[in-house]
């Protein structure tokens, strides 16, 4: 096996262009414990550690967040939840403080994991990918990064560099179901962004479909239903009614399995419920910080 | 391959690493500091807490080439010669050690915790201290430990000169 | 003279280990550092029944480092050790004989072993190996099954159930399903073996250090005084260290082939394979009771799994046969036979399944009576053992519901269900009995006095995190007149006296009185000398009104001119006690349900114990706050799942089998009730180190009833069983 160090970016590329197979490692929480179970012994690890700028972040004039993949989750509670509040709270929950101090969004979207906390909040920001080889650097819409339960849009040369996030313009909610109260791997997670500006309500299910995915119907009924009875304006009270509707077709949109964690049932019954409740939460928020405002 | 790095302040050469080798399995097998324990391999039990460059990780989910020219502080760096850091002598004074397995760990990340926060709330201790898991207290003690730990540091604070008052 | 009332027994005393355990020194068997260190790993069966019809080890054999390579033909020549659940009680957890043959009988199996210079080296070895199977389907579910009668167990009738069943206003009739656990001590299984000619020195991680000396002697036919078993700290075990183990038999054979020093450690994964299991259990409870809660009937039928090799029971119906007084009990226990590793006990082996079972039974009926469940449970109190007659050693049940409830602050009216709302929020409160049997274990013990005013004890016991150094020194303490400081205390070393092994919550009870023993032998030996000794300033005294201490004894051996005295004692307990010897307890527990969602969270519980004289406090109340936390990860968490069709573990880590977290734990409050126990031995203390466990599911489960109204029979809690029982829902 073979430890590369790159200690620039470009380096990093050249050296992942002559070997495809190496697999990158960062905060290892995903790569290391497959060395450790020695499920899988790659021909060589690419260490991105020492490329600093993978660990830095930076504001771009329209306000969006482009996020260095290192960036591990603890720097994004810390110093990024008002910018990017529902991915801060889906990075709360992430395994330990341990785990927080070394794992990125960039890890979790070299994974792909269908339970991965960050993938719901960057579908519901509406997210790009910044994918880089020696070819070039191609953006990738968040909808069209998951492929398959742990495959991803990444060509063998191509290495994540940054995630292009839209900072937040109203708010939004991280929720998941789990056995424990911290270290849980969801048994389905959901979140929802609230875009008031553009009149837009997006979504992102996670672990309850072979990739995360939106509820494309869910945020069509949402939008209609916002639109029809003027609540963007009005910044009326959302019917419970409304909400409950959101929520079933939230399940919907979910094609889960029944597994260890939870039987299918139970994942599109829980989605149904947390729905509901982040749509309300947020849609609440969004009334008292227009009224603050007003 | 050779890692070259500073354990506890000590500059520390490791040899014949093999590319896959945790941080972990370098400090207990070859740097001869095996406090830092092994119990799950996968970063879900935080036996293994570190520091590195001063953040508390899991040492089983660092590879070993990742801390090159790199700082590591391990359990065995807590205590000034013989005197026991606080947080040392809150788990055995508040009866927080049994097996003893989790401790080292949860020794790091409590020394952590209470450098980052100095009056923590005990849901923010429970949440410090989630990935670190006990089989044998329950974590009443563990609990019981840490609140005296950051009473004492606390109760240090106040007792130091500020330097102002003549 | 009689140390009756004394400074140390009783103290809550900082544990003497604690100092290494913070400091990273303390060395587990893992840490043990030996020159010339080689490293075995062991190659698992895939599959879980047929035969292995080939195996190609060429590549590993000529791998880099590799030592040697073992496959299962038998060339290692161990010999054949008995199981602990056989007629020769041996102290295998399973008495086949590792790498003997090409038969698989569980997923995980041990097939090969592989020795290299180094732990990678292995591991790559390892990988090198090719493995060919003829399969056979594994029958790995419960309910696939055909139940039979344990050998040589017979059931337990008393009175006449139909009779009882007949005669009763109200019947309750459910069934309970537990699924197989692990026992998941932090510290995996490890092993370090190295012979010196024929002798052998073995650091194990073991809860026997003098079972792990036999099976090793009769393994490789060697007197056990050629065998030295060390295990001086231990990183839990909850029975998982407490038989013998095939790796461990594997590790001596390694370093014997190979000539140097090997370590095998179990990784984690291979702990779901390799040292025994809690086996599933299946329950019926039928209960029949008068309008006034008199219970007339109890039926107890419960089916465990085993193997196909050992007769593992989970004896679920063993607490259910001295509970409560009742008139017309009948307890079956089953067991079936699954292709799947051997099971052992767990930490309350029996009576965890079982109390959960029994005490979600006797809250139904409760719920049917539209009583408090605590009265329901006094009307039933047991004043003598119901199963012998014989009465009680020592016992404060009583005590412990009113003491609990009090401190709890439970509302005996407040029992309907689904009544107290937090928003989306529903609490609920429930509780539950709980005992557990003593099983009295002889123990040999050691002490010495040392002229520089110090003081050694020993036995063959061990501290696996329940406080053993602590305890015993404090025992020795009050006897020798000297500050634990001053005590050395060591265990897990077979050249101290033997011990029992460190299971069924024994080690303070019939260890305990063993160091006594021994302390007041080698203090007696010495006063009696020197008031015969017309030289000593004692010449003549009368023992029992000299205090002693330091200063007698450092004087008197300097006098005689002796380093030091030592002494063995003894302690065999009565095991045709006229007493039936149990401690008891009761569970109060506060949940938070989210009526939709269905998550539960325990705010907080209360167990209030009569265990007998509490030696150290501190200790004691941390092995039960301990337990409590065991059942309640029972309750809500803990469950091990095999593959229906291949029988494998899924998910054998800790990612996948959740232990609770700090944050899963609310408020956590222990009580001592009741007193020296008169008649366990004259230290008076019964064991706690299981007692927290048994019944804190129960309570759990009982509290998510009173909550919701959702009665979840089948362990784990988990939210998707709350939302199935739910009417309430989405």
């Amino acid at each position: 096996m073979e430890f590369l160090r790159p200690a620039t970016w470009e380096e990093a590329l050249a050296v992942k262009a002559q070997h495809p197979s190496a697999v990158p490692i960062a905060g290892g929480t995903d790569v290391m414990v497959d060395l450790n179970f020695d499920r899988h012994r790659p021909d060589a690890l690419l260490d991105l550690n020492r490329i600093h700028e993978l660990h830095t972040w930076q504001i771009a004039d329209d306000d969006t967040v482009r996020l260095g993949a290192s960036v591990p989750y603890s720097k994004i509670i810390d110093a990024l939840p008002d910018r990017l509040p529902g991915l801060a709270l889906g990075a709360r929950t992430v395994g330990s403080p341990q785990i927080r101090n070394r794992g990125s969004v960039g890890g979790n979207l070299g994974g792909a994991s269908p339970a991965g906390d960050a993938h719901p909040p960057l579908l519901a920001s509406g997210a790009t990918v910044e994918a880089a080889s020696v070819r070039g650097t191609r953006l990738i819409p968040i909808d069209d990064f998951y492929l398959g339960v742990k495959r991803n849009a990444l060509e063998p040369d191509e290495l994540i560099r940054a995630i292009h996030i839209p900072s937040a313009t109203g708010p939004q909610q991280f929720a998941k179901v789990g056995t424990r109260n911290a270290m849980v791997i969801a048994v389905c997670s959901f979140a929802v962004a609230l875009h008031p500006r553009a009149r837009d309500v997006r979504t992102g299910i996670g672990s309850a479909a072979p990739t995360p995915r939106r509820a494309s119907e869910a945020e069509a009924f949402i939008r209609a239903e916002l639109d029809d009875t003027g609540l963007w304006t009005s910044a009326g009270e959302l019917p419970l009614s409304t909400a409950k509707r959101f929520g079933e077709l939230v399940a919907r949109a979910a094609a889960p399995i029944d597994d260890v964690r939870g039987s299918a049932a139970y994942r599109r019954h829980a989605l149904a419920v947390m729905a509901r409740r982040t749509l309300l939460w947020t849609w609440n928020d969004h009334r008292a910080t227009g009224r603050a405002a007003a | 391959m050779k890692v070259t790095f500073t354990v506890n302040g000590r500059p520390t050469e490791a040899d014949d690493v093999w590319e896959g080798e945790s941080l972990l399995y370098v400090l207990r097998e070859r740097v001869g500091l095996p406090g830092s324990k092994n119990a799950c391999e996968q970063g879900e039990c935080g036996s293994c807490t570190v520091y590195l460059d001063g953040d508390p990780v899991c040492s089983c989910l660092v590879a070993a080439g990742q801390v090159q020219d790199r700082e590591v502080g391990t359990v065995e760096g807590l205590a000034q010669g013989d005197t026991l850091d606080p947080v040392q002598q809150a788990f055995v004074d508040a009866g927080a050690v049994q097996c003893g397995f989790c401790t080292p760990g949860l020794l790091v990340q409590t020394h952590d915790l209470l450098n980052r926060a100095h009056h923590p709330s005990d849901a923010e201790i429970r949440e410090a201290l989630s990935g670190n898991l006990c089989r044998c207290t329950g974590y009443e003690k563990i609990m019981d430990a840490v609140r005296l730990a950051a009473a004492r540091k606390a109760d240090a604070r106040d007792a130091a000169p500020t330097g102002l008052e003549g | 003279m009689s140390p009756q009332t004394t400074p140390w027994i009783g103290a809550a005393a900082a544990r003497v280990d604690g100092p290494v355990k913070v400091t990273g020194t303390a060395i587990y068997t893992g840490d043990v550092a030996l020159p010339e260190l080689a490293h075995a790993v062991l190659v698992q069966s895939t599959i879980a029944k047929g035969r292995i019809t080939d195996m190609d080890i060429a590549a590993a054999e000529t791998a880099p480092g590799v030592l040697a390579v073992c496959t299962s033909d038998g060339s290692l020549g161990i010999g054949r050790v008995a199981s602990y659940y056989s007629a020769d009680n041996g102290p295998m957890g399973d008495g086949r004989t590792p790498l003997s043959d090409a038969v698989i009988h569980h997923h995980g199996q041990h097939i090969a072993m592989v020795v290299a210079q180094t732990l990678e080296e292995a591991v790559a070895g390892a990988e090198r190996i090719r493995t060919r199977y003829r399969h056979q389907s594994p029958l790995v579910r419960i309910e696939d099954a055909i139940p039979q009668t344990p050998p040589g167990r017979e059931d337990i009738v008393r009175g006449d159930l139909t009779t009882g069943l007949a005669v009763a206003d109200v019947t309750v009739e459910a069934y309970y399903e537990t699924p197989p656990q692990h026992m998941n001590p932090m510290e995996p299984c490890t092993t370090t073996a190295h012979w010196v000619g024929d002798r052998l020195t073995v650091y194990d991680s073991t809860q026997y250090v003098s079972g792990v000396r036999d099976a090793l002697a009769s393994a490789f036919g060697v007197p056990p005084a050629n065998v030295r078993v060390l295990s001086g700290f231990v990183g839990g075990g909850f029975g998982s260290k407490g038989t013998v183990w095939p790796h461990v038999l594997l590790a001596a054979a390694a370093a014997r082939l190979v000539d140097r020093p090997v370590r095998l450690a179990l990784t984690r994964p291979q702990m779901f394979t390799s040292c025994g299991t809690r086996p599933a259990t299946r329950q019926r409870i039928v209960l029949g009771a008068h309008r006034d809660g008199r219970l007339t009937a109890i039926g107890h039928d419960g089916t465990s799994a085993t193997s196909p090799g050992e007769n593992v029971v989970e004896s679920t119906g063993g607490l259910t046969s001295i509970l409560y007084a009742c008139p017309n009990v009948t307890i079956r226990q089953r067991i079936v036979r699954l292709d799947m590793q051997a099971p052992t006990f767990q930490r309350a082996p029996g009576r965890a399944p079982g109390s959960f079972a029994l005490e979600s039974a006797l809250d139904e009926l409760a719920h049917e009576l539209r009583m408090d469940p605590v009265e329901l449970r006094l009307r039933n109190h047991a004043d003598a053992d119901p199963s012998s007659g014989r009465p009680w050693s020592g016992k404060h049940l009583r005590e412990c519901y009113r003491v609990g409830a009090e401190r709890f602050g439970w509302d005996p009216a407040d029992r309907t269900p689904g009544t107290r709302r937090e928003g989306d929020v529903l609490i609920g409160t429930g509780m539950a009995s709980a005992t557990h049997e003593m099983d009295p274990g002889p123990a040999a013990a050691y002490a010495e006095l040392r002229v520089d005013g110090t003081a050694v004890i020993g036995v063959a016991s061990h501290d696996i995190g329940t406080g053993t150094y602590t305890v015993l020194g404090q025992i020795a303490a009050d006897v020798l007149g000297l500050p634990p400081e001053r005590i050395i205390v060591r265990l897990g070393d077979t050249d101290l006296p033997e011990a029992p092994p460190s299971i069924g919550s024994q080690t303070v009870a019939y260890v305990g009185p063993a160091i006594r023993r021994a302390c007041e032998a080698v203090r007696d030996d010495l006063l009696a000398a020197a008031v015969a000794d017309p030289e000593s300033p004692l010449y003549r005294r009368e023992i029992g009104a000299i205090e002693f201490g330091p200063r007698t004894y450092v004087a008197e051996l300097a006098r005689i001119g002796e380093p030091s005295v030592s002494a063995v004692g003894h302690h065999h307990p009565d095991a045709n006690s006229r007493y039936a010897v149990h401690s008891f307890g009761a569970h109060f527990a506060e949940v938070a349900v989210d009526a939709l969602t269905g998550t539960v969270r325990v705010r907080r519980m209360v167990g209030a114990f009569d265990v007998g004289r509490v030696i150290n406090p501190r200790t004691a109340r941390s092995q039960l706050l301990g337990g409590m936390t065991f059942g309640l990860a029972q309750a809500l968490m803990e469950a091990t799942v095999i593959d229906p069709r291949r029988g494998h573990v899924v998910e054998p880590h800790l990612a996948g089998y959740h232990l609770p977290v700090n944050a899963d734990i609310g408020t956590l409050d222990v009580l001592f009730v009741g007193e020296p126990d008169p008649h366990i031995s004259d230290l008076g203390a019964r064991g706690a180190g299981e007692i927290g466990v048994v019944g804190a599911a129960a309570a759990i489960a009982n509290a998510v009833f009173h909550a919701t109204g959702v009665r979840v029979r089948t362990l784990p809690i988990t939210p998707d069983r709350v939302v199935a029982g739910s009417a309430v829902g989405g």
